[in-house]
């Protein structure tokens, strides 16, 4: 077993970023040829998009279906892995890949590690991935397997660069199973009430917003970004907005993928209920905030400056 | 757990005088309605901080003499060895937990009426107060000078017998010697009036003759009011405010510095409906600010929060953190932040139940966070400490997550019932306190005086506080989004069921005033409304307002402030002699009033409804109901009267047949289900059933202690028997 | 319908925790257990939408106290699978063994939790299908039955919802806020004791140690207290820069 396959992610005819973040993390590693699986309706659409510094070789296996098809999905990765035999085998801790790449590596008797934020190599695989809801890290290794599938958690590899001679392109064939699902169609969620738990990107104020009237000025710039308004505490006390709002001890325990933290300076309670998220990006003015030591990202700078900003170039 | 270290600063001990005060914990003087005459409330009240980890406790304002007597209002007394006997049980109880003891000694001069004691006070002018009754002090030449100032004296030595640690000489809120100090009560020509250091002679001397007598014994206070804010009539913190300070700050070894007076004193006693945490540095904070001092500084401001308190001392605006508020919603704060469970924090919610108690005149404080204050020592009830049920096996189900379910599920949970469920029909627990705690604004703009309606999003600490610990508690399950039925109750496996199923606003105008419904009144219609559906915004609310307000708290008037804020044309109507009666007793009357004046609310009291019909009110003059008066309305809000909601009570006492066929041993009701009453009635009913829920029968409370006196014992300050003593710990489960 | 409804009691960590075992465990004195979130929902599911609903998990002595929970709910029958063997089992190892215990009840549909709150691997509702040959769809956020089908609405990322239909039997991992779980009054919970609760080992599901390890898909090596971090990485720059930089990492986190 030689050789790191990448399996690229695509969704209604676009390549999804993490696919890069994917063949960066690969390129990382230097195990050997890095192939990259375009399973799919049309491979050669992403042709372009996957020259990329580090791809060595484009498989593609072209699909009967237009959309992704776990069991399809399943049995085209199968048959990859059984033609190319790679060491590594890497897909995005997507949605999509939940819905086949663990039975991929269930039925082939694969090493296996999902979420994984860490990955290097030691006479084989070692991953790093959160453990205890977040508490602790975990180091996994995979002795014994000829083959390991890992799910790399997205926005945490650098993506790869665009440049290189362009990969080999070929077609694999593979033997595809039937489809055992139907897609019927895609839709939108609809609005409804406010559930701050259920968003992706929250963008949350605090004291520092300073007056009640500027409450909607933040519901606008949140709308904007596409984020969820949530708020600290004292705005609840003071009455600016409602309960199901607040962040915190008392409030809602939220972990969006990022929590954006604008003038909040992080009380204690408040940190109880959003240290979890993904990515916390918080600006304050006050180098000392407390909310600076669980942020990923911090800017020491004035809200409505940044704010101003962020609605300028979002607009 | 262990403390978090950025809360070291606050554990800190700092010297006053001759006095080490452990850490930065102070309870500044506050009344609790237990004076010198209920020394088992006064000692255990006090005594359940020093427990708690306050570093210093101290009285209520402590006459020093019979001239200032502000009967009904209670006061501490120090005026002879039965005082000091009395005292001395407080003072003893601090010092067994490592607590300071306190005594802020007062004169009060016109502001005390002397109800009781029939004696005449004296001032530095002949000008009545501005608080009482039109009360006129006696002029003080030079004798009532000395003698005044030798009631200090005395008063101070009988403290120091009493063990206290701190004597204060105390002039905030306009008493006697800042009735000297200040323009606007002295119009004195000699030598203690007219220039500054004239004026401020008697306070200074009495602090002189104060030091020589306990000064080397006890650390010398002065609560002073760095500014009246009534401007330049008064004392004014940037001039006369700062310079006393720098006058006298050689015979003080402790400030404690407050805003105001007591006419209104709200403006000091803050309560969250206008004024933030730390409302009062503006003021108090320009003592240390402006290097005025080189003692050190206590300061109050409704603070509650661990990490506002580090703020204050890191930044130097106080060297101690005051709180009379914060200590009596948790005696435990100091401990619990020590404990590294802050989170464990019972927040004041600023609503001044307690203070109302004080001012009605009489009765034993209360406090809408904490059932247990005022019932530490005639009930035993200490605010941490639960002992087992002795029926713990009994499974409970308590219906309605309102205040009183909230806190009686909290309290069964932990006196170890081995399992409670509370059961809530609502998406959230909290009850009317969810939407009440949306009221409280108005337009949002500033008011004629310090203090602009921010509204009462504090209350829902309420909520807060109970949701934390009824997470905490394993032996105690929520559930929401369910509405039981009666064949539910009986159906559910519990031995005990606790009715907590709230009230509702009359929607037919019922009111306290004629006992009837109102002709035309009917909220079913849609341009009618009970102060919830205001709330709830599923109505339309048209141009013209009218409010009836029978409720006499801060219902009909919360409604006219939200309203006239929105740009309604309100008129507030009651039937009362003022709007809101209770909020003078919360100290909220005088912000609400400028709020609704500003807004241009039209208030009509002495004022009821005859008849309501589409498009307009009939009004009459309580004291004469032969002429009405038809107003124009779009919109009618009426605050009446509330009824409980008790239809599941009734229907399950109606069948007792199946109630002992599922295994359902009692039915209590709490709260206003029960009977519709203020929240921190409803807190305290619900406590009550669950910490009495294994006597013989928990529907009747035990008998409390009464501090009386019983004929036949030997004479005033000779007790032959011994007032009955409740168990310090309670037993541990 | 039958449906099998795998569970998982899940581990919740102290603030204060030690870790034992050389660095590979957290000392079980700072573990406090409860039934998986998302296992509350797959379970409601099952009530709302079967005949009977069989719950069974594969956990020690603790996960008792999440079956009889199920029970009380209303599931018929529980069954607990443990053996000394399975000491560290990770999700794939599990998925072997419930594929055993789910396979002999025959089930016309099998929910389970997208994922578990302490070990978030969000593989073992698939490896078990896997297994099973089962039909499967991951993270279904609504279903309803039609007949012999069921229509499914995935919830994707960027709040994005695809349709799919498939049909029974099946495997479907759900979602938090699929539904609004019932709760057991205090009856159910003591009428919970008398519903059958099985417990079997390895041997009682006819399976051996080396199946179980053929089947494990990772080792742990060791736990560790992740660093406090370098703190946060300090945007520079003016105002501009700084939201010009927010915002690329908003839409990078996002993209995920």
């Amino acid at each position: 077993m030689s050789g790191v396959l990448v399996v690229a992610e695509a969704r209604r005819g676009e390549l999804r970023e993490v696919t890069l973040e994917l063949i960066g993390a690969a390129k990382g590693l230097g195990q050997g040829p890095l192939s990259v699986a375009v399973v799919d309706h049309d491979p050669s659409r992403f042709a372009d998009r996957l020259a990329l510094d580090g791809v060595d070789a484009v498989l593609a296996v072209k699909t009967p279906g237009e959309h992704f098809e776990p069991h399809v999905a399943q049995s085209a990765l199968e048959g990859l892995i059984a033609a190319e035999q790679p060491s590594l085998v890497l897909l995005a801790h997507s949605i999509d890949s939940l819905g086949f790449a663990p039975a991929v590596a269930a039925r082939g008797g694969l090493g296996f590690a999902s979420d994984v934020t860490r990955i290097w190599w030691e006479d084989g695989p070692v991953v790093g991935r959160s453990a205890y809801g977040g508490k602790l890290e975990a180091e996994l290794d995979f002795p014994g397997r000829d083959t390991v599938l890992l799910l790399l958690r997205g926005g945490t590899f650098e993506p790869a660069e665009p440049g290189g001679a362009a990969p080999a392109w070929r077609e694999v064939a593979v033997e595809l199973r039937e489809p055992r699902s139907e897609h019927v169609e895609f839709r939108e969620v609809e609005a409804g009430d406010v559930d701050i738990t259920k968003a992706d990107f929250l963008l949350s104020v605090g004291r520092g917003i300073e007056d009640k009237d500027n409450v909607e000025q933040f519901e606008e710039l949140a709308e904007r970004l596409g984020a969820t308004l949530s708020v600290s505490r004292p705005l609840v006390d003071a009455g600016w907005v409602p309960g199901a709002r607040q962040v915190g001890q008392s409030g809602k325990t939220v972990k969006p993928k990022v929590y954006l933290a604008l003038g909040i300076s992080g009380a204690v309670q408040h940190l109880a209920g959003m240290r979890g998220a993904d990515t916390i990006i918080a600006v304050n003015t006050d180098p000392e905030a407390p909310i600076f030591s669980v942020a990923h990202y911090g800017a020491v700078a004035d809200l409505f400056d940044v704010a101003e900003q962020l609605e300028q170039q979002s607009g | 757990m262990a403390r978090d270290p950025k809360y070291d600063i606050l554990f800190e001990p700092i010297q006053l005088g001759p006095k080490t005060l452990k850490n930065r914990f102070y309870q500044v003087p506050h009344c609790i309605g237990a004076g010198s005459e209920k020394p088992g409330m006064q000692a255990y009240h006090r005594g359940i901080k020093a427990e708690g980890g306050w570093g210093a406790c101290c009285t209520e304002y402590c006459s020093i003499h019979p001239e200032s007597d502000d009967t009904s209002r209670v006061s501490a007394r120090i005026w002879d060895e039965g005082d000091v006997r009395n005292l001395k049980a407080m003072t003893d109880r601090l010092h067994h937990f490592g607590a300071l003891a306190g005594i802020e000694l007062w004169y009060g001069g016109p502001h005390a009426p002397c109800m009781e004691s029939r004696a005449t006070p004296r001032g530095p002018s002949q000008i009545p107060s501005d608080f009482e009754l039109n009360i006129h002090p006696r002029y003080m030449d030079k004798d009532d000078i000395n003698e005044v100032q030798q009631m200090y004296v005395d008063a101070a030595i009988r403290a120091r017998d009493a063990g206290f640690d701190i004597v204060y000489v105390y002039g905030a809120h306009a008493y006697l010697p800042f009735q000297f100090l200040s323009p606007f009560y002295n119009r004195r020509t000699d030598e203690y009036g007219g220039s500054f250091e004239n004026r401020a002679r008697f306070w200074k001397e009495s602090l002189e003759k104060v030091r020589e007598a306990v000064g080397d014994d006890c650390a010398i206070a002065s609560r002073f009011a760095v500014d009246h804010l009534l401007g330049a009539t008064s004392i004014q913190v940037d001039e006369d405010g700062v310079r006393f300070v720098e006058h006298v700050d050689h015979l003080v070894d402790l400030w404690d510095l407050t805003v105001g007076d007591i006419a209104e004193w709200g403006q000091n006693a803050g309560p969250s409906r206008f004024f933030e945490e730390n409302h009062e540095k503006p003021f108090t904070g320009q003592v240390k600010a402006g290097n005025h001092t080189n003692k050190p500084v206590v300061g109050v401001g409704r603070v509650t929060n661990p990490d506002t308190m580090v703020a204050i001392i890191q930044s130097g605006q106080f060297d101690i953190i005051g709180a009379a508020r914060p200590s009596i919603s948790d005696p435990f704060l100091p401990k619990k932040i020590e404990e590294g469970r802050p989170d464990d924090i019972r927040e004041c919610i600023g609503c001044n139940q307690c203070i109302s108690r004080w001012e009605i005149g009489g009765p034993p404080m209360v406090c809408t966070q904490n059932a247990t204050a005022g019932e530490e020592y005639r009930r035993g009830w200490p605010p941490e400490k639960f002992s087992k049920a002795g029926n713990a096996d009994k499974g409970v189900l308590v219906v309605g997550a309102g205040p009183a379910g909230m806190e009686c599920a909290m309290v069964l949970g932990k006196r170890q019932m081995s399992a409670v469920h509370l059961v809530e029909a609502d998406s959230e627990i909290g009850g009317c306190v969810n939407w009440i705690s949306k009221l409280g604004h108005s337009d949002g703009k500033e008011n004629l005086f310090r203090g602009t309606a921010r509204g009462l999003g504090e209350w829902s600490r309420i909520v807060n506080y109970r949701q934390v610990q009824l997470d905490k508690l394993k032996n105690v399950e929520v559930h929401l989004n369910s509405r039981l039925s009666a064949q539910d109750v009986l159906e559910y496996g519990a031995e005990i069921v606790v009715i907590a199923t709230g009230c509702h606003f009359a929607t037919d105008g019922l009111n306290p005033a004629t006992h009837t419904p109102i002709p035309g009144a009917d909220t079913s219609l849609d341009w009618q409304l009970t102060p919830d559906e205001v709330v709830a915004g599923n109505k339309p609310i048209g141009q013209r307002v009218l409010v009836l307000e029978n409720e006499a708290y801060f219902m009909g008037a919360s409604i006219a402030q939200k309203l006239a804020g929105e740009g309604k044309d309100v008129t507030l109507v009651t039937q009362a002699a003022d709007v809101a009666d209770y909020m003078h007793y919360t100290l909220e009357a005088p912000m609400l009033h400028r709020d609704l004046h500003r807004l241009g609310v039209d208030i009509r009291t002495y004022t009821m409804v005859d008849s309501i019909e589409p498009g307009a009110c009939t009004l009459y003059n309580v004291w004469d109901d032969r002429h009405k008066d038809k107003v124009e309305v779009d919109t009618v809000v009426l605050c009446t009267q509330r009824l409980s909601n008790d239809e599941l009570y009734r229907e399950l006492k109606s069948d007792p047949a199946a109630l002992q066929r599922e295994g359902i041993e009692a039915v209590y009701i709490i709260g206003d289900a029960s009977a519709p009453r203020m929240i921190v009635d409803s807190v305290f009913d619900g406590h009550r059933l669950a910490r009495e829920i294994d006597s013989d029968n928990p529907a009747m409370p035990l008998p409390f202690i009464r501090e009386r006196r019983l004929w036949g014992d030997t004479g005033n300050g000779d007790f032959e028997s011994q007032l009955l003593a409740p168990s310090d710990m309670v037993a541990a489960g | 319908m039958r449906i099998v409804v795998p569970v998982k009691q899940v581990a919740v960590v102290d603030e204060d925790f030690e870790l034992v075992d050389g660095g590979s465990a957290v000392d079980p004195d700072f573990l406090e257990w409860s039934l998986n979130e998302w296992d509350e929902f797959s379970v409601e599911a099952a009530l709302q939408m079967g005949d009977e609903v069989i719950v069974v998990t594969v956990g020690e002595e603790e996960a008792t106290e999440g079956l009889l929970a199920c029970l009380a709910k209303g599931a018929d029958r529980a069954l607990r699978i443990w053996d000394p063997a399975l000491e560290g089992a990770d999700a794939l190892a599990v998925a072997r063994v419930l594929a055993a215990a789910v396979g002999r009840e025959s089930p016309d549909l099998v929910l389970c939790g997208v994922q578990s709150s302490d070990a978030v691997n969000s593989a073992t509702g698939i490896g078990l299908a896997a297994h099973l040959d089962l039909p499967h769809l991951a993270v279904a956020r609504a279903i309803s039955a039609d007949g012999d089908s069921l229509t499914v609405e995935r919830e994707l990322e960027g709040g994005l919802i695809e349709v799919v239909r498939v049909g029974l039997p099946a495997l479907l991992t759900v979602q938090t806020g699929i539904n609004e779980p019932r709760y057991a009054n205090l009856r159910a919970i003591k009428q919970a004791r008398e519903k059958p609760l099985e417990v079997l080992d390895l041997a009682g599901l006819g399976l051996s140690e080396s199946d179980v390890d053929a089947a494990r898909g990772s080792r742990l090596r060791k736990l560790a207290v992740p660093e406090a971090g370098e703190g946060a990485e300090m945007l520079q720059g003016s105002p501009a820069e700084v939201a010009t930089r927010i915002r690329e990492i908003v839409a990078e986190r996002l993209s995920a």
